[in-house]
């Protein structure tokens, strides 16, 4: 029974490492009023940039920072067009999503069935790993697990106990507020864009170096989009970001738990699409709760501009 | 004289012409330097797309049979965004439209007097679209939820439950293995014409284009439609219920992607199997952005995308590129429309250099 | 004499142009430390414009502006503040959900290290210049009036030397004024300068030292206050011409209630609804005005009884028909018209040609066949603009190209020709320059014969130039309703807005 329950946290945990940097990422890119919804490509991007570095370098290091670069670049597309050409922030993001997806796909056809340069394995914590339960589950993972981990409070600490995640909240808030102070909205615009990339990117990362190691086409499989309907379940707060993300990893693991002991309680096909059905769910819970009262940024996106 | 760059003031005005041909100037532009950093001459690859779409009459009766979803699909994405909606669940909508139209094909046609299959998988198509997509509506309008996340999740659990039934309990036991449904009953497949692909579906999505752009312009609900679309709060003013709108239009957006599925199964693949969603619900976003929301530019903008999706195919078989650059193409169109959208909303004005001191008086503009 | 000191702000010749409209036309003014400033002038007379360039947001086309004499161009409202020009807005510029020190020391970075030195010194900032206010509160708790002693704390805390106020009493009570007006020379007293836009001309009196008249776009007149005479004086400035204060009132016979309200609370809870107990009566022929300082809950009446929001308590009875306060909402629409404050987002739809605006709020009227009658419409729309004298670029032209007295004829044309029973007016002339005004004015006037009006309005003028009956709002309550007839009663509405003088 415990190894049970060890088993199904720890691929839960696995499983939800990627969504989890995703979804920091777009809380701070959306916290100061950009919406992004490109996080689906800039995943991929950074899944095949991180596979393919791996492959070339042999480096874990260079791999995960060419995935994260790969996001983060691509994030800079987004940031020119919804930051300084003020476009439809949904628009700009969909093409994103489409380019990042066409791009990969492309790209990425001669890695197909490469054996991975890099494989990010599970290291264990001395000490932490030996606790009962607890070991197995959250520290027996990789180094970009832990790196996740630690994320979450530094983002919280970023945007609720600094000057900089002050000027970013405000940003997000009321643009020319901000402006009026003489801060440059578009600056911090761009660069939570760019922040919020680096995560998509990592998480991409995770992914073809750690989770699944290896290259397949469209192999975040709707992870981004999961990541950003879990901003809102966590109303843009991210400690919160962790129970979605660890939601989405739980039933994901459930389907290789019930694969793995050969039981059929619940169909397979009922089992692949509970994340998708429970990513809804959370929507709608928040929804009907606290979303009524929070509804986010107030300008999120809302391009700001001086005149007119 | 002197030049200077000024703000257009109001969005409702008419774009300029060149938005559309600067766009595709822009993608071509772009599409020619990857060609370059892939080593592959732009005007050889660009004849070849060319070549490839519109060369023959039968390559461009392949570009029709591609557009024809597209048409449907951006149809649908267009008819949501008028309204302020983000369909972007077209791809599970067309998927429960063709799995709604398969099931009708393998299991009811032999019990339905023949002149009703047709009819019957039609309507079956659209209802399994529309029902899909009642699920964000209903959200949407009454806990408002965001209705872009739940339309795209929605398209995952559409493809998991058809791979599930094609896989699974629909599985043809005579198939050798070969995932998919047995073929639809000939009954249930919609009529071809001219010796090619192209099929009664084609029909469908032109008069639904215009059915469309009539009904917006010409009905009551139309009206409503549109001013909800162009200003929610001044259709609150009106009394217009916002609600039953979101409901309503989002069932028929979802419709129209249900026959595109029902039109790809009963026209071209004859079974529920792999190669059903393969996008067309994504490309109709771009389908519908490129014909500006106007139902009748979509087929136009549907027939341009086709013509990219066919030529990127021959890209493949003739320079051995992979047809995924033709997804590149178009996300690099979008952003060019996007790009060219904004250089439209400034104009170059002539002022005079020295100031018109008597003009001081406020005029209306033209 | 020693040669006095260069002026501490001085504008030359400075214009600036929007597309074909000229804002500002060579205007020039010179301003001295340590007075008080007002800028007068009619809506859309340039004075917005020019203090935004003033502070940084525009950038003139012509002219120079001089800081003690030295030639200074601001590219944002930060290089203003920075050489000591700063500006508070109508619309203050704070960040709702940041506390107060939050907001001031947005720019200074981690507030959590600074908060006690600078807290410190803010409070002492904050008691030196008589500006109460809680530096750990959250902006979003705070009243208007708050705020705004926020927003100069913000520019004094940035050492402004020269303090704009763009209409600072156009959101506060009457109290709430004199305090401010109280600060006011208390800046001046430090040797600060300070402008204040304003177009109500016993705030002019009460306070400035200097005052500066705007008339489409020029500056037209620039005087001491203690030369003005009367109010009278100052509004002739203003407007160019006397004031119209006596409107010709074609008789009318007044007849039964229309519309009769008894006890009608808002919606917000029972705690703190934002009107309660609200009871009169709007008689046919009769224009029935309520009238209030912004914010004390006639808007909240108007979209309930509009039909927009729901009603707690209470009853209406509508032509002889009772309805509850849960009833009201969900009653046929037909018999009573609307014209909302907002002509430009609530009352029309900028994006639709004048045709398809003149149907929208009445598509609910008439044979409900699906297909609509595009060219009976267009006909009854082209009756409309003869009628109403409607300038624009036809009947296919779009609304948003409209001025705004034009959108607004064209509204009170569409709900007129609703014919309804009650037509209900908010802010009709808001913004609005005199001759539309006097336009809207005389339409709502012909209106009586065919309708009872009730006219929610700010502007005392228009109250007692179009009412028969004035009721007046203070804190979701009316405290009394007012002949307009009755000298002694015009009198105490004043003092009624202010919640003073309740019988």
């Amino acid at each position: 029974m415990i190894e049970d329950l060890a088993f199904i946290g720890q691929i839960a945990v696995k499983s939800s490492i990627a969504v989890l940097l995703a979804t920091l990422g777009e809380i701070i890119t959306e916290r100061s009023g950009v919406l992004n919804l490109g996080v689906e490509g800039m995943m991929l991007a950074g899944a095949l940039c991180g596979m393919a570095a791996g492959v070339v370098t042999g480096n874990p290091f260079a791999a995960a920072a060419a995935g994260a670069l790969a996001g983060g670049l691509l994030a800079l597309v987004h940031a020119f067009f919804a930051v300084t050409l003020k476009v439809n922030q949904v628009l700009s993001g969909l093409a994103l999503t489409i380019l990042g997806m066409g791009l990969t796909s492309f790209l990425g056809r001669p890695l197909i069935g490469v054996r991975p340069g890099v494989r990010l394995r599970a290291v264990p914590i001395p000490g932490l790993s030996d606790i009962p339960l607890i070991g197995d589950i959250f520290f027996q993972q990789s180094l970009l697990a832990y790196l996740a981990y630690l994320l979450v409070p530094l983002c919280w600490y970023l945007l609720y106990r600094t000057g900089a995640g002050l000027k970013i909240r405000a940003a997000g808030e009321d643009a020319a507020a901000v402006d009026a102070a003489g801060i440059d909205v578009f600056r911090i615009r761009y660069l939570c864009t760019f922040i919020g990339g680096i995560g998509a990117g990592l998480a991409g990362a995770y992914l073809s170096l750690s989770y699944t190691p290896g290259w397949k086409e469209s192999m975040t499989g709707g992870q981004g989009w999961v990541a950003i309907a879990m901003v809102i379940f966590a109303t843009w707060n991210p400690l919160r970001a962790v129970i979605g993300a660890f939601l989405f990893g739980f039933l994901t693991a459930l389907q290789f738990y019930f694969q793995a002991v050969g039981m059929e309680l619940i169909p397979a096909y009922i089992l692949k699409m509970l994340p998708y059905v429970l990513t809804i769910l959370v929507m709608v819970v928040v929804h009907a709760g606290p979303g009524r009262r929070f509804g986010g940024p107030a300008a999120l996106g809302i391009p700001f501009s001086r005149e007119g | 004289m002197a030049w200077r760059i000024e703000k257009r003031t109001l969005s409702g005005e008419r774009a300029p012409w060149w938005v559309f041909p600067a766009a595709l100037f822009f993608a071509v532009f772009v599409g020619a330097l990857i060609f370059i950093g892939l080593g592959v001459n732009p005007l050889e690859a660009y004849a070849a797309m060319l070549k490839g779409s519109v060369g023959s009459f039968f390559h461009f009766s392949e570009v029709v049979v591609r557009a024809i979803p597209l048409i449907l699909t951006g149809l649908a994405v267009a008819m949501a965004a008028t309204m302020l909606l983000w369909n972007i669940g077209c791809e599970g909508q067309l998927v429960w439209g063709g799995i709604c139209a398969a099931g009708t094909g393998l299991f009811l046609a032999p019990h339905l007097p023949p002149f009703l299959v047709i009819p019957v998988t039609i309507v079956a198509g659209a209802g399994g679209g529309a029902l899909w997509a009642l699920i964000p509506g209903l959200l949407k309008a009454f806990l408002n939820v965001n209705e872009i996340l739940t339309s795209l999740l929605l398209n995952y659990i559409a493809i998991i439950f058809m791979e599930h039934l094609y896989f699974g309990p629909w599985r043809n036991p005579e198939g050798f293995g070969f995932p998919g449904t047995a073929q639809i009953s000939d009954l249930a497949r919609i009529p071809h014409f001219l010796g090619t692909r192209i099929h009664l579906g084609l029909v469908l999505a032109l008069v639904l284009a215009a059915l469309i752009y009539g009904g917006l312009r010409y009905t009551r609900w139309g009206y409503r439609v549109r001013a909800i679309g162009l200003n929610p709060r001044a259709a609150g003013y009106a009394g217009f219920s916002i609600r039953r709108q979101i409901v309503g239009v989002m069932l028929l957006s979802g419709a129209l992607a249900g026959i595109a599925g029902m039109a790809e199964v009963s026209g071209i693949h004859f079974r529920l199997q792999q190669g059903l969603a393969v996008g067309y619900g994504y490309d109709g976003i771009i389908v519908a952005w490129l014909a500006r929301l106007n139902p009748l530019a979509v087929p136009l903008a549907a027939l341009l995308l086709g013509a990219l999706i066919v030529g990127g195919e021959q890209l493949q078989s003739l320079l051995h590129l992979p047809a995924s650059i033709s997804m590149v193409l178009e996300a690099v169109l979008l952003f060019g429309l996007l790009l060219s959208e904004t250089l439209a909303r400034y104009r170059l004005v002539r002022r005079p250099d020295a100031p018109d001191r008597s003009a001081a008086k406020k005029e209306t503009a033209p | 004499m020693t040669a006095s000191p260069p002026p501490a702000l001085a504008l030359d010749n400075i214009s600036k142009r929007f597309g074909d409209v000229v804002a500002n036309q060579a205007i020039s003014w010179s301003l001295q430390a340590g007075r008080i400033y007002a800028l007068l002038g009619e809506n859309g007379a340039g004075k917005s414009t020019l203090m935004s360039i003033l502070s940084g947001r525009y950038q003139p086309d012509e002219g120079t502006i001089r800081l003690n004499g030295r030639p200074v161009r601001f590219q944002s409202p930060a290089q203003a503040l920075e050489q000591g020009v700063g500006m508070v807005y109508q619309r203050f510029m704070l960040v709702e959900p940041l506390t107060v020190t939050e907001n001031i020391l947005l720019r200074r970075g981690p507030v959590s290290l600074a908060r006690s030195r600078e807290s410190r010194a803010l409070r002492e900032l904050a008691e030196r210049y008589g500006l109460a206010v809680n530096p750990d509160a959250t902006v979003r708790d705070l009243s208007m009036g708050e705020r705004q002693r926020v927003e100069i704390l913000k520019l004094l805390h940035r050492q402004a030397d020269i303090l704009i106020f763009d209409e600072p009493t156009a959101v506060l009570t009457q109290t709430e004024s004199e305090s401010l007006f109280a600060i006011l020379r208390r800046l001046k007293t430090e040797g600060k300068t300070v402008i204040f836009i304003t177009h109500k001309l016993e705030e002019v009196m009460a306070v400035a030292d200097d005052i500066a008249v705007m008339r489409r776009g020029r500056m037209v007149s620039q005087l001491a206050a203690d030369k003005v005479r009367s109010q009278h004086d100052l509004a002739r400035l203003m407007v160019g011409r006397e004031v119209i204060l006596n409107v010709d009132k074609p008789p009318v016979t007044i007849g039964a209630p229309v519309l009769t309200v008894r006890g009608l609370t808002g919606p917000g809870g029972t705690a703190r609804p934002s009107f309660r107990n609200i009871n009169f009566d709007v008689r046919q022929g009769e224009v029935f005005t309520l009238t209030g300082v912004a914010g004390n809950g006639q808007e909240d009446l108007v979209a309930a009884l509009a039909g927009i929001t729901s009603l707690a308590e209470g009853s209406v009875t509508f032509k002889a028909r009772r309805y509850s306060a849960a009833g009201w909402r969900n009653r046929p629409a037909a018999g009573m018209a609307y014209i909302p404050e907002d002509r430009d987002r609530v009352g029309s739809i900028a994006a639709f040609t004048l045709v398809e605006n003149f149907l929208l709020t009445r598509l609910a009227e008439g044979k409900q066949s699906p297909l609509l009658n595009w060219p009976q419409v267009a006909d009854e729309t082209a009756n409309a603009v003869k009628r109403f004298a409607i300038r624009g670029s036809g009947i296919q032209g779009l609304a948003g190209h409209l001025s705004g007295g034009n959108l607004q004829k064209l509204i009170l044309a569409r709900e007129f020709s609703r014919k309804p029973d009650l037509l209900i007016a908010e802010q009709p002339t808001q913004g609005l320059d005199v001759q539309a005004t006097e336009d809207v004015w005389q339409a709502l006037l012909r209106q009586r014969e065919t309708s009872a009006i009730l006219l929610v309005t700010g502007d005392l003028k228009e109250a007692l130039s179009l009412s028969d009956r004035i009721g007046v709002m203070f804190r979701g309550e009316i405290l009394d309703i007012v002949s307009a007839r009755d000298t002694a009663d015009i009198d105490r509405i004043k003092l009624l807005m202010a919640g003073l003088g309740a019988r």
